[in-house]
Protein backbone atom coordinates (compact mmCIF):
# COMPACT_ATOMS: atom_id res chain seq x y z
CA UNK A 1 0.00 0.00 0.00
CA UNK A 2 1.31 3.32 -1.25
CA UNK A 3 2.28 5.89 1.78
CA UNK A 4 -0.18 8.93 1.69
CA UNK A 5 1.15 11.89 0.08
CA UNK A 6 1.90 14.69 1.98
CA UNK A 7 -1.02 16.93 0.74
CA UNK A 8 -3.76 14.27 1.26
CA UNK A 9 -2.66 14.57 5.42
CA UNK A 10 -2.78 17.73 5.33
CA UNK A 11 -5.96 17.93 3.70
CA UNK A 12 -7.47 16.46 6.62
CA UNK A 13 -5.78 19.16 9.09
CA UNK A 14 -7.60 19.46 12.38
CA UNK A 15 -9.12 22.84 12.27
CA UNK A 16 -8.85 23.18 16.11
CA UNK A 17 -5.37 23.93 15.49
CA UNK A 18 -6.15 26.59 13.29
CA UNK A 19 -8.31 27.97 16.24
CA UNK A 20 -5.47 27.56 18.37
CA UNK A 21 -2.83 29.72 16.22
CA UNK A 22 -5.99 32.73 15.98
CA UNK A 23 -6.72 32.45 19.64
CA UNK A 24 -2.63 32.94 20.23
CA UNK A 25 -2.55 35.86 17.52
CA UNK A 26 -5.89 37.60 19.05
CA UNK A 27 -4.19 37.19 22.65
CA UNK A 28 -0.77 37.73 22.88
CA UNK A 29 -0.42 41.13 20.86
CA UNK A 30 -2.90 42.61 23.95
CA UNK A 31 -0.01 41.19 26.28
CA UNK A 32 3.23 41.91 23.83
CA UNK A 33 2.17 45.12 21.38
CA UNK A 34 4.25 45.90 18.34
CA UNK A 35 3.56 49.04 18.17
CA UNK A 36 3.43 49.41 14.42
CA UNK A 37 2.57 52.59 12.98
CA UNK A 38 -1.23 53.13 11.61
CA UNK A 39 -1.28 55.29 8.86
CA UNK A 40 -4.87 57.00 8.50
CA UNK A 41 -6.51 56.43 4.74
CA UNK A 42 -8.24 58.88 3.21
CA UNK A 43 -11.60 58.26 4.08
CA UNK A 44 -10.33 58.71 7.63
CA UNK A 45 -8.35 62.00 7.05
CA UNK A 46 -11.42 63.26 5.04
CA UNK A 47 -13.96 62.24 8.55
CA UNK A 48 -10.94 63.91 10.71
CA UNK A 49 -10.53 67.32 8.32
CA UNK A 50 -14.70 67.54 8.29
CA UNK A 51 -14.97 67.46 12.23
CA UNK A 52 -11.41 69.99 12.52
CA UNK A 53 -13.27 72.50 10.06
CA UNK A 54 -16.56 72.98 12.15
CA UNK A 55 -16.69 76.19 13.79
CA UNK A 56 -16.23 76.63 17.30
CA UNK A 57 -19.75 75.68 19.52
CA UNK A 58 -21.03 73.86 16.17
CA UNK A 59 -24.20 71.95 16.82
CA UNK A 60 -23.40 68.30 15.74
CA UNK A 61 -26.10 65.20 15.95
CA UNK A 62 -24.27 61.64 16.80
CA UNK A 63 -26.64 58.63 15.86
CA UNK A 64 -25.21 55.72 17.94
CA UNK A 65 -26.60 52.82 15.81
CA UNK A 66 -24.64 49.39 17.33
CA UNK A 67 -24.65 46.79 19.68
CA UNK A 68 -22.08 45.18 22.09
CA UNK A 69 -20.86 43.07 19.02
CA UNK A 70 -19.41 46.10 17.28
CA UNK A 71 -18.23 47.79 20.17
CA UNK A 72 -14.67 46.71 19.65
CA UNK A 73 -14.10 48.27 15.91
CA UNK A 74 -16.38 51.31 16.83
CA UNK A 75 -16.05 52.10 20.23
CA UNK A 76 -12.42 53.62 19.30
CA UNK A 77 -13.35 55.89 17.30
CA UNK A 78 -16.50 57.12 19.50
CA UNK A 79 -14.74 58.23 22.49
CA UNK A 80 -11.59 59.64 19.76
CA UNK A 81 -14.39 61.86 17.37
CA UNK A 82 -16.46 63.62 20.98
CA UNK A 83 -13.32 64.03 22.39
CA UNK A 84 -12.07 65.64 19.07
CA UNK A 85 -15.62 67.40 19.13
CA UNK A 86 -15.21 68.60 22.55
CA UNK A 87 -12.20 69.80 22.02
CA UNK A 88 -14.21 72.19 19.40
CA UNK A 89 -16.72 73.01 22.11
CA UNK A 90 -19.13 71.14 20.44
CA UNK A 91 -22.98 71.20 21.26
CA UNK A 92 -24.27 67.58 21.05
CA UNK A 93 -27.17 66.42 20.42
CA UNK A 94 -27.43 61.72 21.06
CA UNK A 95 -29.94 59.71 19.96
CA UNK A 96 -29.96 55.86 18.61
CA UNK A 97 -32.33 53.27 16.72
CA UNK A 98 -31.18 50.96 17.62
CA UNK A 99 -32.62 48.59 20.44
CA UNK A 100 -29.94 47.33 21.80
CA UNK A 101 -27.82 50.07 22.34
CA UNK A 102 -29.12 52.44 24.93
CA UNK A 103 -27.76 50.59 28.07
CA UNK A 104 -24.19 51.26 25.73
CA UNK A 105 -25.40 54.77 25.02
CA UNK A 106 -26.01 55.73 28.54
CA UNK A 107 -22.26 54.15 29.49
CA UNK A 108 -20.93 55.84 26.78
CA UNK A 109 -22.22 58.89 28.18
CA UNK A 110 -21.21 58.57 31.58
CA UNK A 111 -17.96 58.09 30.22
CA UNK A 112 -17.09 60.42 27.32
CA UNK A 113 -19.61 63.55 27.78
CA UNK A 114 -20.23 63.60 31.56
CA UNK A 115 -16.38 63.44 32.48
CA UNK A 116 -13.54 64.70 30.35
CA UNK A 117 -12.11 62.24 28.39
CA UNK A 118 -8.54 64.48 28.12
CA UNK A 119 -8.04 66.39 31.07
CA UNK A 120 -5.31 68.70 31.76
CA UNK A 121 -2.33 66.74 32.15
CA UNK A 122 -3.78 63.70 30.91
CA UNK A 123 -1.08 61.08 30.51
CA UNK A 124 0.33 60.00 27.04
CA UNK A 125 -1.30 63.46 25.18
CA UNK A 126 -0.57 66.77 24.13
CA UNK A 127 -3.74 68.14 22.67
CA UNK A 128 -5.84 70.55 24.19
CA UNK A 129 -8.01 69.25 26.87
CA UNK A 130 -11.51 69.10 27.27
CA UNK A 131 -13.85 69.28 29.84
CA UNK A 132 -17.02 67.69 31.68
CA UNK A 133 -20.08 68.16 29.97
CA UNK A 134 -23.45 68.95 31.74
CA UNK A 135 -26.56 66.84 30.42
CA UNK A 136 -29.25 69.38 28.76
CA UNK A 137 -26.46 72.27 28.92
CA UNK A 138 -23.61 71.26 26.22
CA UNK A 139 -25.19 68.13 25.49
CA UNK A 140 -28.53 66.62 25.35
CA UNK A 141 -29.41 62.81 24.90
CA UNK A 142 -32.73 62.07 22.69
CA UNK A 143 -32.90 58.18 23.55
CA UNK A 144 -34.15 55.35 21.52
CA UNK A 145 -37.06 55.35 18.62
CA UNK A 146 -37.80 52.14 16.45
CA UNK A 147 -39.15 52.41 13.16
CA UNK A 148 -35.70 52.22 10.95
CA UNK A 149 -35.70 54.30 8.06
CA UNK A 150 -39.06 55.60 9.03
CA UNK A 151 -37.96 57.40 11.86
CA UNK A 152 -34.75 58.19 9.88
CA UNK A 153 -36.94 59.92 7.75
CA UNK A 154 -38.85 61.68 10.89
CA UNK A 155 -35.34 62.76 12.32
CA UNK A 156 -34.88 64.98 8.98
CA UNK A 157 -38.37 66.64 8.68
CA UNK A 158 -39.37 66.86 12.51
CA UNK A 159 -36.60 65.70 14.76
CA UNK A 160 -38.76 66.97 18.23
CA UNK A 161 -41.45 65.64 17.38
CA UNK A 162 -39.90 61.96 16.68
CA UNK A 163 -38.87 62.46 20.48
CA UNK A 164 -41.98 63.83 21.62
CA UNK A 165 -40.46 66.91 22.42
CA UNK A 166 -38.42 65.38 25.22
CA UNK A 167 -35.74 64.22 25.78
CA UNK A 168 -34.43 61.03 27.35
CA UNK A 169 -34.70 61.91 30.90
CA UNK A 170 -38.12 63.31 30.38
CA UNK A 171 -37.30 67.20 29.83
CA UNK A 172 -39.15 68.97 27.88
CA UNK A 173 -36.26 70.12 24.71
CA UNK A 174 -38.24 73.38 24.97
CA UNK A 175 -37.12 73.97 28.75
CA UNK A 176 -33.30 73.08 27.29
CA UNK A 177 -31.91 76.41 25.68
CA UNK A 178 -29.08 74.56 23.50
CA UNK A 179 -31.66 72.91 21.41
CA UNK A 180 -33.43 76.41 20.41
CA UNK A 181 -33.51 76.28 16.01
CA UNK A 182 -32.94 72.39 16.50
CA UNK A 183 -35.79 71.46 15.34
CA UNK A 184 -34.41 68.64 12.37
CA UNK A 185 -31.35 67.15 11.39
CA UNK A 186 -30.51 70.41 8.61
CA UNK A 187 -30.26 72.40 11.22
CA UNK A 188 -27.07 70.64 12.54
CA UNK A 189 -23.55 71.67 11.48
CA UNK A 190 -22.83 67.75 11.34
CA UNK A 191 -24.22 64.32 11.38
CA UNK A 192 -21.99 61.49 12.65
CA UNK A 193 -22.88 58.13 12.38
CA UNK A 194 -21.72 55.73 14.44
CA UNK A 195 -23.53 52.74 12.74
CA UNK A 196 -22.73 48.95 13.20
CA UNK A 197 -24.98 47.72 10.71
CA UNK A 198 -28.47 48.55 9.19
CA UNK A 199 -30.71 50.65 10.34
CA UNK A 200 -28.11 53.08 9.93
CA UNK A 201 -25.75 55.27 7.57
CA UNK A 202 -27.01 53.69 4.52
CA UNK A 203 -30.46 54.67 5.56
CA UNK A 204 -29.38 58.10 6.93
CA UNK A 205 -27.98 58.97 3.25
CA UNK A 206 -30.52 57.41 1.15
CA UNK A 207 -33.44 59.00 3.52
CA UNK A 208 -32.74 62.20 4.48
CA UNK A 209 -28.65 63.01 4.15
CA UNK A 210 -29.19 63.55 0.06
CA UNK A 211 -32.53 64.99 0.28
CA UNK A 212 -31.76 67.31 2.58
CA UNK A 213 -27.92 68.11 1.55
CA UNK A 214 -26.50 67.14 5.21
CA UNK A 215 -23.12 67.47 5.77
CA UNK A 216 -22.33 63.50 7.31
CA UNK A 217 -19.52 61.63 8.27
CA UNK A 218 -19.81 57.65 9.55
CA UNK A 219 -17.98 54.89 11.42
CA UNK A 220 -18.62 51.57 10.51
CA UNK A 221 -17.41 47.97 10.62
CA UNK A 222 -14.92 47.00 8.19
CA UNK A 223 -17.32 44.57 6.26
CA UNK A 224 -19.44 47.47 6.23
CA UNK A 225 -17.14 49.56 4.90
CA UNK A 226 -16.93 48.02 1.04
CA UNK A 227 -20.83 48.78 1.09
CA UNK A 228 -20.62 52.84 2.36
CA UNK A 229 -17.06 53.62 0.11
CA UNK A 230 -19.44 54.75 -2.47
CA UNK A 231 -20.91 57.22 -0.98
CA UNK A 232 -17.76 59.03 -0.02
CA UNK A 233 -16.77 58.97 -3.31
CA UNK A 234 -20.12 60.81 -4.39
CA UNK A 235 -19.74 63.25 -1.53
CA UNK A 236 -23.09 61.65 -0.13
CA UNK A 237 -20.94 61.12 2.98
CA UNK A 238 -17.95 63.78 3.90
CA UNK A 239 -15.72 61.20 5.74
CA UNK A 240 -15.75 57.09 6.67
CA UNK A 241 -14.22 55.36 9.32
CA UNK A 242 -13.79 51.81 8.57
CA UNK A 243 -13.04 48.82 11.19
CA UNK A 244 -10.34 49.03 13.89
CA UNK A 245 -7.77 49.96 11.52
CA UNK A 246 -10.10 53.33 10.77
CA UNK A 247 -10.42 54.24 14.45
CA UNK A 248 -6.68 53.72 14.83
CA UNK A 249 -5.89 56.36 12.04
CA UNK A 250 -8.34 58.86 13.42
CA UNK A 251 -6.50 58.20 17.18
CA UNK A 252 -3.62 59.10 15.51
CA UNK A 253 -5.20 62.20 14.09
CA UNK A 254 -6.40 63.58 16.82
CA UNK A 255 -3.60 62.82 19.03
CA UNK A 256 -4.74 60.37 21.70
CA UNK A 257 -4.11 56.65 21.20
CA UNK A 258 -6.88 54.34 22.54
CA UNK A 259 -8.11 50.77 22.21
CA UNK A 260 -8.07 51.21 18.66
CA UNK A 261 -4.31 51.71 18.45
CA UNK A 262 -4.08 48.88 20.87
CA UNK A 263 -6.14 46.82 19.17
CA UNK A 264 -4.46 47.37 15.90
CA UNK A 265 -1.71 44.95 16.94
CA UNK A 266 -4.38 42.23 17.02
CA UNK A 267 -5.64 43.44 13.74
CA UNK A 268 -1.98 42.83 11.94
CA UNK A 269 -1.09 39.71 13.40
CA UNK A 270 -4.77 38.44 13.09
CA UNK A 271 -4.54 39.02 9.21
CA UNK A 272 -1.21 37.67 8.93
CA UNK A 273 -2.68 34.16 10.21
CA UNK A 274 -5.78 34.58 7.72
CA UNK A 275 -3.27 35.28 5.07
CA UNK A 276 -1.08 32.36 5.90
CA UNK A 277 -3.72 29.97 6.10
CA UNK A 278 -4.96 30.96 2.52
CA UNK A 279 -1.82 31.13 1.39
CA UNK A 280 -0.73 27.54 3.42
CA UNK A 281 -4.29 25.96 1.94
CA UNK A 282 -3.26 26.99 -1.83
CA UNK A 283 0.34 25.30 -1.48
CA UNK A 284 -1.47 22.26 0.31
CA UNK A 285 -4.64 22.22 -2.61
CA UNK A 286 -1.66 22.55 -5.51
CA UNK A 287 0.49 20.25 -4.21
CA UNK A 288 -2.11 17.38 -4.05
CA UNK A 289 -3.54 18.56 -7.76
CA UNK A 290 0.11 18.01 -9.42
CA UNK A 291 0.36 14.43 -7.43
CA UNK A 292 -2.85 13.56 -8.44
CA UNK A 293 -2.13 14.34 -11.86
CA UNK A 294 1.16 12.73 -11.61
CA UNK A 295 -0.93 9.67 -10.76
CA UNK A 296 -0.84 9.31 -7.60
CA UNK A 297 -3.97 8.35 -5.04
CA UNK A 298 -6.95 10.86 -5.44
CA UNK B 1 -63.42 42.88 1.19
CA UNK B 2 -60.40 41.28 3.36
CA UNK B 3 -57.63 42.56 0.32
CA UNK B 4 -59.04 44.94 -1.08
CA UNK B 5 -59.41 47.21 1.49
CA UNK B 6 -55.62 46.56 2.41
CA UNK B 7 -54.78 46.78 -1.19
CA UNK B 8 -56.68 49.87 -1.80
CA UNK B 9 -54.98 51.37 1.92
CA UNK B 10 -51.48 50.43 0.15
CA UNK B 11 -52.14 52.10 -2.87
CA UNK B 12 -53.31 55.27 -1.77
CA UNK B 13 -50.32 55.64 0.92
CA UNK B 14 -47.94 54.19 -1.23
CA UNK B 15 -48.58 57.20 -4.30
CA UNK B 16 -48.90 60.13 -1.44
CA UNK B 17 -45.86 58.58 -0.05
CA UNK B 18 -43.95 58.86 -3.45
CA UNK B 19 -45.81 62.08 -4.40
CA UNK B 20 -44.24 63.83 -1.22
CA UNK B 21 -40.86 64.35 -2.82
CA UNK B 22 -42.10 66.39 -5.75
CA UNK B 23 -44.58 68.22 -3.56
CA UNK B 24 -42.36 70.81 -1.37
CA UNK B 25 -45.81 72.03 0.41
CA UNK B 26 -45.58 72.26 4.14
CA UNK B 27 -49.16 70.91 4.21
CA UNK B 28 -48.14 68.03 2.23
CA UNK B 29 -44.60 67.66 4.88
CA UNK B 30 -47.28 67.83 7.90
CA UNK B 31 -49.17 64.94 6.88
CA UNK B 32 -46.04 62.44 5.65
CA UNK B 33 -44.69 63.37 9.20
CA UNK B 34 -47.76 62.37 10.86
CA UNK B 35 -48.05 59.15 8.68
CA UNK B 36 -44.19 58.28 9.76
CA UNK B 37 -45.33 58.07 13.17
CA UNK B 38 -48.22 56.03 12.52
CA UNK B 39 -45.39 53.75 11.23
CA UNK B 40 -43.02 54.03 13.91
CA UNK B 41 -45.95 53.23 16.42
CA UNK B 42 -46.67 50.28 14.49
CA UNK B 43 -43.14 49.30 14.47
CA UNK B 44 -42.73 49.89 18.21
CA UNK B 45 -45.72 47.39 18.22
CA UNK B 46 -44.45 44.64 16.65
CA UNK B 47 -42.65 44.46 19.38
CA UNK B 48 -45.34 42.99 21.62
CA UNK B 49 -46.78 40.98 18.66
CA UNK B 50 -43.05 39.21 18.40
CA UNK B 51 -43.05 38.74 21.99
CA UNK B 52 -46.31 36.75 21.82
CA UNK B 53 -45.63 34.97 19.11
CA UNK B 54 -42.26 33.54 20.81
CA UNK B 55 -44.67 32.06 23.19
CA UNK B 56 -46.85 30.53 20.57
CA UNK B 57 -43.95 29.25 19.07
CA UNK B 58 -42.16 28.39 21.99
CA UNK B 59 -44.59 27.01 24.92
CA UNK B 60 -46.12 24.02 22.38
CA UNK B 61 -42.26 22.74 21.83
CA UNK B 62 -41.30 23.10 25.45
CA UNK B 63 -44.92 21.32 26.57
CA UNK B 64 -44.10 18.21 24.20
CA UNK B 65 -40.93 18.16 25.05
CA UNK B 66 -39.62 18.46 21.39
CA UNK B 67 -35.80 18.68 21.07
CA UNK B 68 -33.93 21.35 22.09
CA UNK B 69 -36.66 22.18 24.47
CA UNK B 70 -34.46 22.71 27.13
CA UNK B 71 -32.81 25.99 25.08
CA UNK B 72 -36.30 27.03 24.75
CA UNK B 73 -37.16 27.02 28.36
CA UNK B 74 -33.86 29.15 28.85
CA UNK B 75 -35.59 31.71 25.84
CA UNK B 76 -38.35 31.88 27.25
CA UNK B 77 -36.96 32.17 31.29
CA UNK B 78 -34.70 35.30 29.41
CA UNK B 79 -37.98 36.97 28.02
CA UNK B 80 -39.39 36.88 31.19
CA UNK B 81 -36.32 38.20 33.60
CA UNK B 82 -35.85 40.69 31.38
CA UNK B 83 -39.24 41.39 31.40
CA UNK B 84 -40.02 41.35 35.16
CA UNK B 85 -36.39 43.89 35.65
CA UNK B 86 -37.32 45.78 32.81
CA UNK B 87 -40.90 47.47 34.51
CA UNK B 88 -40.09 50.42 36.62
CA UNK B 89 -41.24 49.17 40.06
CA UNK B 90 -39.80 51.84 42.15
CA UNK B 91 -42.55 53.72 41.30
CA UNK B 92 -44.74 51.99 43.26
CA UNK B 93 -42.84 52.91 46.63
CA UNK B 94 -41.75 56.69 47.32
CA UNK B 95 -37.88 56.61 47.24
CA UNK B 96 -35.90 59.71 48.27
CA UNK B 97 -35.30 61.84 45.99
CA UNK B 98 -33.15 64.19 48.32
CA UNK B 99 -30.30 63.20 51.15
CA UNK B 100 -31.26 64.17 54.10
CA UNK B 101 -30.48 67.49 55.49
CA UNK B 102 -29.59 68.81 59.21
CA UNK B 103 -28.88 72.37 59.90
CA UNK B 104 -27.63 73.73 63.25
CA UNK B 105 -27.65 77.91 62.88
CA UNK B 106 -25.19 80.02 65.14
CA UNK B 107 -21.64 79.26 64.73
CA UNK B 108 -18.73 81.60 64.05
CA UNK B 109 -17.12 82.96 61.13
CA UNK B 110 -17.91 84.76 57.88
CA UNK B 111 -18.30 81.09 55.78
CA UNK B 112 -20.73 77.88 56.34
CA UNK B 113 -19.94 74.32 56.56
CA UNK B 114 -20.84 71.18 55.13
CA UNK B 115 -20.89 67.59 56.46
CA UNK B 116 -21.10 65.10 54.46
CA UNK B 117 -21.20 61.53 55.84
CA UNK B 118 -22.00 59.02 52.96
CA UNK B 119 -20.44 55.51 51.91
CA UNK B 120 -17.21 54.69 50.33
CA UNK B 121 -19.05 53.99 46.84
CA UNK B 122 -20.80 57.48 46.66
CA UNK B 123 -19.24 60.31 44.84
CA UNK B 124 -20.78 64.14 46.46
CA UNK B 125 -21.16 67.20 44.88
CA UNK B 126 -21.35 70.29 47.10
CA UNK B 127 -21.12 73.46 45.20
CA UNK B 128 -18.20 72.85 42.74
CA UNK B 129 -16.40 70.59 45.12
CA UNK B 130 -16.58 66.53 44.00
CA UNK B 131 -14.91 63.53 45.93
CA UNK B 132 -15.28 59.89 47.03
CA UNK B 133 -17.17 59.46 50.25
CA UNK B 134 -15.25 57.41 52.99
CA UNK B 135 -18.21 56.46 55.25
CA UNK B 136 -16.80 59.10 58.01
CA UNK B 137 -17.40 62.53 57.91
CA UNK B 138 -15.99 65.16 55.18
CA UNK B 139 -16.06 68.74 56.23
CA UNK B 140 -16.33 70.92 53.11
CA UNK B 141 -16.15 75.07 53.61
CA UNK B 142 -18.68 76.69 51.77
CA UNK B 143 -19.74 80.87 51.11
CA UNK B 144 -22.93 81.83 52.61
CA UNK B 145 -25.83 81.51 49.95
CA UNK B 146 -27.84 78.82 47.58
CA UNK B 147 -25.83 75.45 47.51
CA UNK B 148 -26.06 72.45 45.38
CA UNK B 149 -25.74 69.08 46.61
CA UNK B 150 -25.55 65.96 45.16
CA UNK B 151 -25.02 62.34 45.95
CA UNK B 152 -24.13 59.80 43.19
CA UNK B 153 -23.56 56.21 42.98
CA UNK B 154 -20.21 55.24 40.69
CA UNK B 155 -22.51 52.29 39.52
CA UNK B 156 -25.25 52.94 37.18
CA UNK B 157 -28.39 51.90 37.96
CA UNK B 158 -29.14 54.14 41.12
CA UNK B 159 -31.37 57.12 41.26
CA UNK B 160 -29.05 60.54 42.58
CA UNK B 161 -30.06 62.53 45.48
CA UNK B 162 -30.22 66.04 44.99
CA UNK B 163 -31.44 69.12 46.56
CA UNK B 164 -30.25 73.19 47.49
CA UNK B 165 -29.46 74.11 50.64
CA UNK B 166 -29.56 78.25 51.32
CA UNK B 167 -26.61 78.70 53.60
CA UNK B 168 -25.73 81.47 56.15
CA UNK B 169 -22.66 82.76 57.56
CA UNK B 170 -21.67 80.32 60.41
CA UNK B 171 -24.52 76.91 59.73
CA UNK B 172 -23.07 74.05 59.83
CA UNK B 173 -25.39 71.54 57.27
CA UNK B 174 -25.11 68.12 57.67
CA UNK B 175 -25.84 66.24 54.43
CA UNK B 176 -26.28 62.21 54.68
CA UNK B 177 -28.36 59.14 52.92
CA UNK B 178 -27.73 56.93 49.98
CA UNK B 179 -29.17 56.73 46.77
CA UNK B 180 -31.91 54.09 46.04
CA UNK B 181 -32.01 51.59 43.39
CA UNK B 182 -33.83 51.97 40.15
CA UNK B 183 -35.59 49.69 38.23
CA UNK B 184 -37.01 49.48 34.57
CA UNK B 185 -34.59 50.31 31.30
CA UNK B 186 -32.08 52.77 33.49
CA UNK B 187 -32.25 50.62 36.54
CA UNK B 188 -29.73 48.22 38.48
CA UNK B 189 -30.73 44.84 37.63
CA UNK B 190 -31.14 45.77 34.30
CA UNK B 191 -28.12 47.56 33.16
CA UNK B 192 -25.60 45.14 35.14
CA UNK B 193 -27.80 42.16 32.73
CA UNK B 194 -26.85 44.08 30.12
CA UNK B 195 -23.46 44.64 31.26
CA UNK B 196 -22.66 41.36 32.07
CA UNK B 197 -24.76 38.81 30.22
CA UNK B 198 -26.23 40.27 26.81
CA UNK B 199 -22.77 42.26 25.93
CA UNK B 200 -20.64 39.48 26.62
CA UNK B 201 -22.61 37.17 24.56
CA UNK B 202 -23.84 39.17 21.86
CA UNK B 203 -20.07 40.11 22.04
CA UNK B 204 -18.80 36.50 21.91
CA UNK B 205 -20.87 35.47 18.66
CA UNK B 206 -19.25 37.95 16.58
CA UNK B 207 -15.93 37.23 18.16
CA UNK B 208 -16.33 33.12 16.70
CA UNK B 209 -16.42 35.03 13.29
CA UNK B 210 -12.71 34.92 13.67
CA UNK B 211 -11.80 31.77 14.15
CA UNK B 212 -14.07 30.36 11.22
CA UNK B 213 -12.93 32.82 8.65
CA UNK B 214 -9.18 31.77 9.64
CA UNK B 215 -10.65 28.28 8.90
CA UNK B 216 -12.51 28.89 5.77
CA UNK B 217 -9.11 30.67 4.84
CA UNK B 218 -7.31 27.61 5.06
CA UNK B 219 -10.30 25.15 3.38
CA UNK B 220 -12.51 27.14 0.94
CA UNK B 221 -10.20 29.92 -0.43
CA UNK B 222 -8.27 28.41 -3.37
CA UNK B 223 -7.40 29.14 -6.50
CA UNK B 224 -9.61 26.95 -8.12
CA UNK B 225 -10.39 29.08 -11.57
CA UNK B 226 -9.27 32.38 -12.71
CA UNK B 227 -12.17 34.00 -11.39
CA UNK B 228 -11.02 32.53 -8.14
CA UNK B 229 -7.58 33.75 -8.35
CA UNK B 230 -8.25 37.03 -9.13
CA UNK B 231 -10.56 37.03 -6.09
CA UNK B 232 -7.86 35.77 -3.80
CA UNK B 233 -4.90 37.77 -5.13
CA UNK B 234 -7.56 41.23 -4.71
CA UNK B 235 -8.57 39.69 -1.62
CA UNK B 236 -5.02 39.40 0.08
CA UNK B 237 -3.71 42.93 -1.04
CA UNK B 238 -6.60 43.94 0.54
CA UNK B 239 -5.91 42.36 3.49
CA UNK B 240 -2.44 43.62 3.86
CA UNK B 241 -3.16 47.08 3.15
CA UNK B 242 -5.83 47.96 4.93
CA UNK B 243 -4.36 46.06 8.23
CA UNK B 244 -1.52 48.27 10.07
CA UNK B 245 1.49 46.08 8.82
CA UNK B 246 1.44 46.69 5.39
CA UNK B 247 1.81 50.04 5.67
CA UNK B 248 5.24 49.40 7.31
CA UNK B 249 6.18 47.17 4.74
CA UNK B 250 5.51 49.34 1.85
CA UNK B 251 3.42 52.70 0.90
CA UNK B 252 2.41 50.75 -1.80
CA UNK B 253 0.05 48.19 0.03
CA UNK B 254 -2.49 50.33 1.74
CA UNK B 255 -2.27 52.61 -2.04
CA UNK B 256 -2.59 49.43 -3.94
CA UNK B 257 -5.79 48.45 -1.35
CA UNK B 258 -7.08 52.07 -1.79
CA UNK B 259 -7.17 52.34 -5.19
CA UNK B 260 -9.03 48.57 -5.41
CA UNK B 261 -11.85 50.16 -2.90
CA UNK B 262 -12.15 53.51 -5.08
CA UNK B 263 -12.46 52.04 -8.32
CA UNK B 264 -12.90 48.35 -9.30
CA UNK B 265 -14.88 47.75 -5.86
CA UNK B 266 -17.17 51.29 -6.00
CA UNK B 267 -17.97 50.52 -9.80
CA UNK B 268 -19.10 47.07 -9.27
CA UNK B 269 -21.20 48.27 -5.58
CA UNK B 270 -22.13 51.21 -7.54
CA UNK B 271 -24.17 49.19 -10.43
CA UNK B 272 -25.10 46.54 -7.76
CA UNK B 273 -26.98 49.68 -5.78
CA UNK B 274 -28.22 51.19 -9.01
CA UNK B 275 -29.55 47.70 -10.26
CA UNK B 276 -31.51 47.25 -6.63
CA UNK B 277 -32.60 50.39 -6.78
CA UNK B 278 -33.99 50.13 -9.91
CA UNK B 279 -35.54 46.63 -8.84
CA UNK B 280 -37.42 48.48 -5.16
CA UNK B 281 -38.76 51.15 -7.72
CA UNK B 282 -40.48 48.42 -10.11
CA UNK B 283 -41.33 46.64 -7.05
CA UNK B 284 -43.27 49.84 -5.60
CA UNK B 285 -44.46 50.36 -8.73
CA UNK B 286 -46.37 47.22 -8.84
CA UNK B 287 -47.48 47.53 -4.96
CA UNK B 288 -49.04 51.07 -5.38
CA UNK B 289 -50.82 49.84 -8.55
CA UNK B 290 -52.16 46.90 -7.31
CA UNK B 291 -50.31 44.38 -9.44
CA UNK B 292 -48.03 42.94 -6.66
CA UNK B 293 -50.32 41.68 -3.57
CA UNK B 294 -47.59 38.95 -2.27
CA UNK B 295 -47.24 41.36 0.91
CA UNK B 296 -51.05 40.84 1.40
CA UNK B 297 -50.32 37.14 2.24
CA UNK B 298 -51.28 33.86 -0.01
CA UNK B 299 -54.77 33.20 -1.28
Amino acid sequence: MAAEHWSERLQRFDRRWIFLIMGLAVVVPLFVPLNLPTRPDPMTKAAYNTVEALPEGARVFVSIDLDPSATPELEPFYRAVILHLKRKRARLVFATTWYAAPPLVNRYLRETVDRAIAPPGAEGYDGAPDRAYQRNVDYVYLGFRDGRSAIIQAFGSDLRGAFDGRADDGTPLDRIPMMQGLNKLADFDLVVLVSAGSPGAKEYVQYVGTRNRLPMVAACTAVSTADLAPYVQTGQLLGLVGGMAGAAGYERLVGKPGAGTAGADVLNIGTMVVILAIVFGNVVYFAGRAHRRRGGRS
Amino acid sequence: MKKTVPLILGMVFGAYALAEFYLPHHAVAGLSDELRSWAAILSAAAFILGGLNILQVTWPKIRRREDDWGYKVVLLGGAAVMLAVGLPWHKLGDPPRAPTVARTAGGAGPGATVIVTVPDDVTYTVGTVVGPGTGAPIAIAVEPGPVAIKLSKRLAGYRPLTTTVDVAAGDTVTVGGEPPILWGRDGRVFTWIYDHVFGPANATMFSLLAFFVASAAFRAFRARSIEAALLLTAAIIMLIGRAPFGGAISSVFPDLAQWLLDVPQNGGRRAIMMGAAIGAIATGLRVIVGIERSHLGSE
